[in-house]
């Protein structure tokens, strides 16, 4: 198969789902990921912090290499190796030049079942997670998100926080911490290898359950319980920030899940509103109508258990008022009056057209296979991609705007130098 | 690898420089045009001009009004965008291969006819504010100011290719038309074009669309030359964030210069990376380099929660600098005392075998993989173009890997004289939040 919108699967004895993909044909790259439960959401409560610190981790020595010896092997073999660590899962990704393909899926797998931090450098990794902990106040942008939504989740729910922690939680972590975090979750329950290359799937497969061997009968992790407490809506309290130059507004609330039977007309809607760089109504009226801005745009991040959406929008005090009530229109309108339908088919018309450009890269098309993988597509999905969009009316996504930007439970902060 | 052995170039009559390079297989093309133009060709009271030209040009044509490039590209699922530098600017889009006469197209009526009409020069006045005072928010961009206005005193890399303030509030239309008609033109660009396309079909189409334009664009050999520095500089700012940091520039010979590629190794061993040959992203830092010096030195040491480096790749002399965000209770002192202790100890004691050997295999395996993509073939193209003559990336590639370690150290001490030093520090004086 060399079709790279079409992802083969093969679920292991050990229970590992391995995933196939194939590299695009001109491209000389391999990636590969592993993607486990692991993300923030599992946090202890009192440990928060200790998904992101253990997936930071991840890079400092594995097996038989200390951290120094993993970094110039990885150079050696001309490859990177990336940690990531999200709401509901961690990812660790080796890219790299096809002929270093076994060597460096033989390292990510030395990485998930055998990392080897030292106390130096856990007490590094903390040092790092603390710098984050203040930037993430003391950016207006990335306050603004937080303080967004920490007001429309309830308290313990994942979606509510960005994974760092406090100083104390992250202070009181301790290896064996890590040590047990890791062994429960990396397991082969609930995990997947996603594999880009172009070697076949069996292949891929018995190397898998070669490498991999130790994540046998390790059993995953219970899925957290969400809390539903209410939360607080409508425009939250200003945060001044004296000093700096620019606002920085942000408003949204909870979403829909990826597997929400809306999600296709959602998607459309929030391209509509303000995902589609350039074309889309945000964009158009607040840059290129009014001049009010240099930025604003729409996001719809939809997750397994539920996700979010958030408007943001960065511009002068002095405007701030004219760039809220535009944004609020617009909103508004996206969700009451269904696009006209050559609006609707410009929209759809560029989403379909943008697939090949994913495929430009073997790390593009990568991103298609860890994304079919994880949300339990089908491995052609991108291939009725397309057919699904085309299938989307006008008034589904007015429908869908309605739900997936849910005016009830939504949010507004203002955050800058004089608010 | 550097790609020109697989490239075709030539020029058309009227000057313009095309750089092709197909990839059969591609499902994807991408155009660059390059314009030799940049913050280098400012003076002070049009600072910010470059910058400014670069968004009109999506405002309106000729053939395309305003928003109608964007339609144009991104309604087939392209991507497009622009960006200004010191020594260039660059329009690039990505589009499905079938789709390829779209940018060819746009980019031949606006390399000469974009009308820069008064209303949108107003309009786009406070985008270009919110821009700049969206850097502003950042600390990162107020040292990074800081060190060009220390570094120098006369030639235009003193100020950001985002312009002064004063001078985004008054420049005109006027101002902006004339620049515009100096500097674009068919004589001081050159167009790329990458990926999955017809190379015959695709030459005749730009001798269609860009031979019967006329031969414009000036390329002014900016004749201001910094003075030698005669003495370290020093600014400390304070003012909203959280980490205390620490920027130390030195004066770097520009691209051409013979001492360049021992630089280029002599930042690998430093920071970890050098920009024009990383392992990974075709731009941007790719992440942590444990086995550099100065991540030892300082973030193991737990001074640093992070610590690189970066050599400039410019036309005329830069700055290599040397960035550092200090650890919790860690003076700006002790830090720049750390930092000095590493280049004195370079300059003095110079790099190990095998620093050298991991250093020439992070530059081949950077090269290697450089040109994965239509986007980052058309960007690469391009960037050397404007760096060097025909051949410069592969000559580049060959010298660095060549350098000696005798050169580093070398190298080494001439690039760390404190006569030319720089340095900035930034206290935080909190989150500034009164919430």
């Amino acid at each position: 198969m060399s079709d790279p919108l079409v992802i083969e699967r093969s679920e292991r004895p050990s229970g590992l789902v391995v995933a196939r993909q194939a590299a695009p044909a001109f491209a000389p790259s391999i990636a590969a990921t592993f993607v486990a439960p692991a993300g923030y959401a599992y946090d202890p409560s009192g440990s928060e912090g200790l998904a992101l610190l253990a997936s930071s981790l991840a890079s400092s020595g594995a097996g038989r290499r200390n951290r120094i010896e993993l970094a110039r092997e990885l150079d050696r073999l001309g490859g990177t190796l990336r940690t990531s660590c999200h709401p509901e899962s961690a990812e660790v990704t080796v890219w790299g030049p096809r002929a270093s393909s076994e060597a460096l899926v033989a390292i990510l797998a030395d990485v998930v079942l055998a990392p080897r931090a030292g106390t130096a450098d856990l007490d590094r990794v903390r040092r790092q997670l603390y710098e984050r902990q203040l930037r993430e106040t003391s950016q207006p942008e990335s306050r603004a998100e937080r303080e967004l939504f920490r007001a429309v989740f309830p308290p313990g729910h994942p979606y509510r926080l960005s994974g760092v922690g406090s100083r104390r939680s992250i202070g009181r972590i301790r290896r064996s911490d890590i040590a047990r975090f890791h062994h429960d979750h990396f397991s082969s329950e609930g995990s997947f290898l996603v594999v880009t290359s172009a070697r076949p799937l069996q292949a891929i497969a018995r190397s898998a359950d070669r490498l991999f061997a130790g994540l046998k009968g390790r059993r995953g992790p219970k899925l957290p319980q969400l809390p539903t407490a209410r939360t607080r809506t409508g425009a939250l309290p200003p945060i001044a920030m004296p000093g700096r130059a620019q606002v920085e507004i942000r408003m949204g609330g909870p979403s829909i899940a990826r597997g929400s039977e809306v999600y296709p007309a959602a998607y459309l809607a929030n391209e509509i509103l303000g995902g589609r760089p350039l074309l889309a109504r945000l964009f158009q009226k607040v840059r290129e109508a009014h001049g009010l801005a240099y930025h604003a745009s729409s996001e719809l991040e939809p997750m397994r258990w539920g996700g979010h959406w958030l408007v943001q929008a960065g511009t002068g005090p002095e405007r701030t008022a004219k760039v809220l009530k535009l944004l609020e229109s617009e909103i508004d309108r996206i969700r009451d009056t269904p696009p006209s339908t050559a609006e609707l088919e410009a929209i759809r018309t560029s989403a379909i057209g943008e697939i090949p450009l994913g495929l430009e890269t073997t790390s593009g098309a990568h991103e298609f296979a860890v994304d079919v993988t994880y949300h339990g597509l089908p491995g052609d999905f991108y291939r009725a991609w397309p057919g699904i969009l085309r299938s989307v009316r006008p008034s589904d996504v007015r429908r869908a705007a309605e739900i997936a930007f849910d005016a009830t439970r939504a949010a507004t902060i203002v955050v800058g130098p004089t608010v | 690898m550097s790609r020109s052995g697989l490239v075709d170039r030539f020029s058309l009559p009227n000057g313009l420089e095309v750089i092709l390079a197909p990839t059969p297989r591609s499902p994807t093309v991408s155009v660059w045009v390059w314009y030799r133009v940049g913050s280098k060709n400012e003076w002070p009271g049009v600072t910010g001009a470059s910058h400014w030209v670069e968004h009109m040009l999506f405002l309106g044509s000729p053939r395309y009004r305003k928003g109608e490039i964007d339609r144009a590209v991104i309604g087939v699922g392209g991507r497009l965008n622009a960006f200004t530098g010191n020594v260039f600017t660059a329009y690039f889009s990505t589009v499905p291969r079938e789709h390829l006469a779209i940018p060819l197209r746009i980019e031949a009526d606006r390399m000469t006819r974009a009308l820069l009409a008064p209303a949108e020069v107003t309009r786009e006045r406070t985008v270009i504010r919110s821009e700049r005072e969206g850097a502003e928010n950042w600390p990162e961009f107020r040292v990074s100011e800081t060190v060009d206005e220390l570094a120098f005193r006369r030639h235009p890399y003193r100020w950001s290719p985002l312009g002064y303030p004063e001078d985004i509030l008054a420049l005109t239309q006027k101002d902006l038309a004339a620049y515009y008609h100096r500097f674009y033109g068919t004589s001081n660009a050159v167009l790329v074009v990458a990926g999955g396309f017809d190379r015959g079909a695709v030459t005749r189409t730009i001798r269609r669309r860009f031979g019967p334009l006329p031969r414009t664009g000036e390329d002014p050999t900016v004749s201001t030359k910094e003075p030698p520095a005669t003495g370290e500089r020093r600014a400390r700012l304070s003012g909203p964030g959280s980490t205390p940091s620490l920027t130390i520039g030195w004066r770097q010979p520009g691209i051409a210069d013979r001492r360049i590629p021992a630089i280029a190794m002599l930042d690998v061993i430093l920071g970890g990376e050098t920009a024009l040959f990383r392992i990974g992203r075709p731009w941007g830092s790719s992440g942590e380099h444990p086995s550099a010096r100065l991540y030892r030195a300082l973030v193991d040491s737990g001074l640093a929660v992070s610590a690189t480096s970066s050599f400039s790749p410019r036309i005329h002399p830069g700055t290599f600098t040397i960035d550092i965000q200090a650890a919790k209770g860690i003076t700006l002192e002790r830090l720049e005392e750390a930092v000095l202790r590493e280049t004195e100890r370079i300059a003095r004691a110079g790099v190990t075998r095998r620093e050298m050997d991991d250093a020439r295999v992070k530059v081949r395996r950077g090269a290697e993989l450089a040109y994965e993509g239509a986007g980052a073939t058309g960007f690469r193209l391009g960037y050397f173009a404007m760096l060097g003559p025909k051949g410069f990336e592969r000559a580049l590639l060959r010298a660095i890997l060549r350098v000696r370690a005798s050169d580093v150290q070398v190298a080494a001490r001439e690039l760390f004289e404190s006569a030319s030093r720089v340095v900035v520090g930034y206290d935080p004086t909190g989150d500034g939040s009164a919430g």
